[in-house]
């Protein structure tokens, strides 16, 4: 959480004049309009559905599920992640549009919680990827998750909520962790250096020594095969 | 007609029918809201969203197709509203004919095929494979409904089967003179917005949304324009067709707005249907309504 505070706010250049409202405009509407991804993690998750629904009903605030990482805008974890687990939420993570926000909810993601000795999960979530947001508790109550959502909401607005871009500029120290976790030949199949070029948001952080250890055993994609109905083994003769 | 005027209506009766659709799909959220007793989204949301997905900064295209099925999609409808006759406004509706029309209607499914292969995501050709089995379903139906409304007519003009029933009044409209086509049309449009019970390609517990797995950004955004054209579209056509068109702007949008939200007040009651079960009713029922509505025209 600290780190991200640390992050130097670069304003675009823009020449046109209109493009201040523009920016300011397209803002606002990421703010109003929050697609979450379906995907929870441990058991915070069943606060959920009370804060969409007809108690307290998030879709007046503009915040809708959706079904998949391309989708979405916020990434919800919502409790303790376990190592497998982790890994499908780097992968989801990677894969969605940018600006991204992740929000950790419940103390499991901030600390550990109540698995702090369990020796299947990942304790604090922001080692591994940027979290603009906590709602601490075990678990919170949907109260506290609008509250928090608006806060994010807020954050967007202001321009704040740029934690996605830390990942692009620290992405050897998110990097570095994740391999700690999931071993050297930890590899995603998002080329996230590259995509960092693309955004222009190649920082220092970025390259170190975990990814010229990422370089070293990374293997290049490959297409998945293309086939129709089973295929049918010969048996050896 | 002057050739300017032409052109202005043209360019105005698409971003009508955009600003009307973009209400329509306030009015269906809230409608579910209602329903399911919540407060529902505010004004300006389904703009938001809009807004929000054209400005996201990753804008993952799978290749060309890609992008032209998007506007293939939305190019579809969009050509469709002019051939759409609203109150002061024609358009080439005279020149085009309903036949034109529901062959422009088609256009938006096949382009989201094409686009929808190339993201080879299996959830987004299951969900394709789907849409176009129950295009087939109710294509059928809503073809019968549209052939005895232009048989009675005695004319394919969408123009004058409307000034018709307009300069008959009430006792002149579609729905009183042939109420078993207008039940038949009102079910085929049901399935034609693709809302449950016939939600069966969007499905988004089952296939994670069919043809929307791999959109994101512009091209989600991109689609999102395109329903509130087909909701515009969808209940345009059926007002046009039995309910008189309108003769001013205020009964032209209250007939529509209350066509739409019948199917729309339906569908948040009742869950989904499995394809071979659409395929069934939609055979079935609208199908036998409407060949018995057409006996009665003849
Ligand atoms: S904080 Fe409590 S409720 Fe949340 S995941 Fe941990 S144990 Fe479960």
């Amino acid at each position: 959480m600290s780190s991200i505070k640390q992050i130097p706010v670069i304003e675009e250049k823009r020449t046109n004049p209109l493009a201040r409202v523009f920016d300011e405009l397209v803002r606002f509407c990421r703010s109003r309009s929050l697609f979450l991804l379906h995907y929870c993690t441990g058991c915070g998750a069943i606060e959920l559905p009370p804060a969409m629904t007809s108690r307290f009903d998030m879709e007046r605030l503009g915040i809708q599920p959706m079904v998949s990482p391309r989708q979405a805008d916020i990434l919800l974890i919502t409790g303790y992640v376990s190592i497998k687990t982790l890994k499908r939420v780097i992968l989801t993570y990677e894969q969605m549009g940018s600006p991204k926000y992740v929000i950790g909810i419940c103390s499991c993601t901030v600390n550990g919680g109540m698995y702090w000795q369990s020796y299947a999960t990942a304790k604090k979530l922001d080692e591994y990827m940027p979290v603009d947001l906590y709602i601490a508790g075990c678990m919170p109550r949907p109260e506290a998750v609008i509250e928090g959502l608006q806060q994010l909401m807020q954050r967007i607005k202001t321009g704040e909520a740029k934690g996605w871009e830390d990942y692009y500029r620290n992405y050897d120290y998110y990097l570095g962790n994740q391999q700690k976790l999931f071993g050297n030949d930890w590899q995603t199949p998002t080329d996230v250096i590259t995509e960092a070029k693309h955004y222009d948001l190649l920082g220092e952080g970025t390259l170190g020594e975990h990814t010229a250890l990422l370089e070293q055993h990374q293997q290049p994609l490959e297409a998945l095969e293309m086939r129709l109905g089973h295929q049918v083994k010969e048996p050896a003769e | 007609m002057a050739p300017l005027e032409l052109i202005i209506e043209l360019v105005l009766m698409p971003l009508v029918a955009f600003i009307v659709g973009l209400m329509m799909v306030l009015m269906m959220r809230r409608i579910a809201a209602k329903l399911q007793r919540r407060v529902g989204p505010p004004f300006f949301q389904p703009l938001y969203d809009i807004v929000k997905l054209h400005g996201k900064r990753t804008q993952v295209s799978h290749g060309m197709i890609h992008d032209i099925g998007i506007v293939m999609a939305m190019g579809g409808y969009i050509a469709a509203e002019t051939l759409l006759p609203v109150p002061g406004m024609n358009g080439i509706a005279e020149k085009g004919g309903i036949i034109t029309l529901l062959y422009l209607m088609m256009i938006p499914s096949l382009g989201l095929a094409l686009g929808v292969g190339q993201c080879a995501n299996p959830n987004g050709s299951i969900g394709i494979a789907r849409a176009l089995t129950a295009m087939l379903a109710y294509d059928i139906p809503l073809v019968i409904v549209v052939f005895g409304v232009a048989y009675a007519a005695g004319t394919t003009n969408l123009v004058e089967i409307i000034a018709t029933q307009q300069a008959g009044g009430f006792e002149t409209w579609g729905a009183v003179q042939m109420p078993l086509l207008a039940i038949a049309g009102l079910i085929a449009m049901h399935a034609s917005l693709g809302k449950q019970p016939f939600e069966i390609y969007i499905a988004p517990a089952e296939i994670a949304t069919g043809p929307m797995v791999e959109m994101g950004g512009k091209y989600l955004g991109g689609l999102f324009v395109m329903q509130s054209f087909q909701l515009y579209t969808t209940s345009v056509l059926y007002v046009s067709l039995f309910l008189g068109g309108g003769t001013t702007w205020f009964d032209f949008l209250l007939k529509s707005f209350l066509v739409l939200a019948i199917p729309v007040s339906i569908a948040y009651l009742f869950p989904r249907y499995r394809t071979e079960d659409l395929l069934r009713l939609m055979w079935k029922w609208p199908v036998m309504l409407g060949l018995i509505g057409i006996a009665f025209v003849m």
